[in-house]
């Protein structure tokens, strides 16, 4: 516990002190804010339109931020958050340091994990700013954002979590990132590939399969639209705690093998 | 106090340590002397708790280094031979956060405690990565030291460092050595001779030689070879000191003879002393080839590796 909190507070100041991290940041919230003006303004011309015709103004959900953009942006953003976790300590040779330390691969690895997704969080945490802005214009539904943002928020610590796989197998951060990006691209696809398997005749079972292991069918149309399944939930959690045992086991036996 | 048995290193077929045991005792340096390659890295990532051992034991500080590796590591000090650091942060913070998770008391004082003991305290705010290598190693040092362990494991330490660097190191390690179990390695004999209390030549994964370099250096002089020099011509001297009981073989080599005794037992030079006089030559020189650990350690490499050309061959063959 001491531990993991002395590695987390490392390395969550060292996030705050990464230009990347900063550059993630700046990024994603440029796009969002792009992407919502531009939603907000079509919404208000529609609006003026719709109140000169006498027909029912846009409101609720349409005003909601579309978190769907964030988590498909997150092929990126994970990668680039989580690429240096652990590729550095492993190149730099601070993992020798480190595990002669009193501290367990889980101690390190578990604070490393909550560091990188605390920033997610405060990242997220800043997009709420359209919802505000939303309520300035007319009336968001405050229950499907709720919805999308603990969505978000589970969806974002899952594909952190795969990342930091890739940076637990690789030395090469760039490695790690392009893998991590192209696993979290495969596992948001999963629900195309279904829907694609389900025209098959006989593959139904495999088509749900695949559907079910995929990051979207947990949170498009049910989380995004403000629906809280326990499924959905636990999917996430699962997804988390079993890529930081996956990580565990992989710098384990790095290590091992010398 | 460390004690090691039988530790043995496999990398598949590649045997990087080969069943070795000897022990360090407190308030002693030991030195781990070899060549680069000869195991002795690997040997004390072992010890450390970072590589686990293919067969065999090593206790550290009362515990087994790899069932409770975590009481090990809490009462180790370890630098590792390239000393990885964090080249962001200062000497001050990264001591700080290691002593943060070793859970030591009054972090802050026992940071700049430990900058003072390694003559770095002035440097305590500058960022890692402008410090020059002595002095890393010596933030390397001071990692070792910050939770005051009982044991200290430092791989090469002097790699790297200026000569004056070198001389305070030593000094510095030869008095952690009065109160901590120091076990220090090193490929520079000389070192090894001037700061250790006990050392253990390791060569190809296995142990050599162990002991109290004075010691070391009297038993190799037993059985060792002997340089003869008199002023008579070789072709002379040879088949008169050839002749002698106590001597197995006896060579020209330049403007000296090089004998190597019958055993260990029987030290010829008294017989070829005698020898020389009663046939009325003037004997100028009969030494032990070996005089430094530097010539002891040559001697015993050139043993062992004639010893072990067999086993090599098989290894290979196995492997192939």
């Amino acid at each position: 516990m001491r531990q993991t909190i002395a590695v987390y507070k490392r390395e969550l100041a060292l996030l705050f002190r990464s230009p990347i991290a900063y550059a993630v940041a700046f990024a994603l919230l440029l796009f969002l804010g792009v992407l919502y003006s531009g939603q907000l303004s079509q919404i208000v011309q529609y609006n003026q339109f719709a109140g000169q015709q006498g027909a029912q103004p846009v409101g609720a959900s349409e005003l909601n931020l579309t978190t769907g953009v964030l988590v498909f942006l997150l092929f990126l953003v994970g990668p680039l958050l989580t690429m240096r976790l652990l590729a550095e300590e492993s190149r730099e040779g601070t993992i020798e340091t480190l595990m002669t330390l009193p501290m367990t691969e889980g101690h390190f690895i578990v604070g490393k994990f909550l560091a990188v997704w605390t920033f997610y969080t405060i990242v997220l945490l800043i997009t709420l700013v359209y919802h505000v802005i939303g309520h300035q214009v007319g009336v968001p539904d405050d229950g499907a954002a709720f919805g999308q943002y603990v969505g978000a928020w589970l969806y974002g610590g899952a594909v952190l979590a795969v990342c930091m796989i890739w940076s637990a197998v690789t030395e090469d951060q760039i490695v790690a990132a392009f893998l991590s990006a192209a696993t979290v691209l495969v596992l948001y696809l999963a629900e195309s590939a279904a829907t694609s398997l389900s025209n098959a005749p006989g593959l139904s079972g495999l088509s749900n399969f695949v559907r079910e292991l995929g990051l979207q069918a947990h949170y498009n149309g049910t989380l995004a639209n403000g629906i809280i399944r326990a499924e959905d939930i636990a999917y996430f959690i699962l997804v988390i705690v079993g890529a930081l045992f996956i990580t565990v086991r992989i710098v384990e036996t790095r290590r091992w093998r010398g | 106090m460390i004690e090691v048995k039988e530790l043995t290193k496999r990398y598949g077929s590649y045997t990087a340590v080969n069943a070795i045991s000897f022990d360090a005792k407190p308030g002693q340096v030991t030195g781990f002397l070899g060549p680069n390659g000869a195991g002795k890295t690997t040997t004390m990532r072992m010890l450390t708790g970072f590589l686990p051992p293919t067969s065999g034991h090593a206790m550290v500080a009362g515990k087994d280094a790899f069932d409770e590796s975590m009481e090990v590591r809490k009462a180790v000090g370890y630098l590792p031979e390239n000393v990885p650091l964090y080249r962001d942060m200062t000497a001050l913070g990264y001591l700080m956060y290691m002593a943060e998770i070793r859970g030591v008391p009054n972090r802050k004082a026992r940071a700049l405690e430990t900058l003072e003991r390694v003559r770095l305290i002035e440097r305590a705010n500058s960022k890692i990565r402008t410090l020059s290598k002595g002095m890393r190693q010596r933030v390397g040092l001071a990692q070792a030291l910050i939770h005051d362990p009982q044991v200290l494991i430092l791989d090469e330490p002097t790699i790297g460092l200026d000569p004056i660097q070198v001389l305070e190191l030593r000094d510095l390690v030869r008095d952690l050595g009065k109160k901590h179990t120091v076990l220090f390695s090193t490929h520079i004999l000389s070192e090894a001779e001037q700061v250790c209390d006990k050392v253990v030549i390791i060569n190809r994964g296995n142990i050599v030689a162990q002991g109290a370099p004075a010691e070391l250096r009297t038993t190799l002089e037993r059985g060792g070879r002997i340089v003869l020099r008199t002023n008579a011509s070789a072709d002379k001297v040879l088949p008169v000191v050839q002749s002698l009981p106590a001597v197995a073989q006896a060579d020209q080599a330049l403007d000296t003879i090089v004998i190597l005794p019958k055993d260990t037992h029987t030290d010829p030079r008294p017989a070829v002393a005698r020898a020389i006089i009663e046939n009325g030559w003037e004997l100028i020189e009969l030494r032990p080839l070996a005089v430094n650990l530097e010539e002891i350690f040559l001697e015993l490499t050139r043993q062992t590796e004639s010893a072990s050309a067999e086993p090599v061959a098989e290894t290979s063959e196995a492997s192939s």
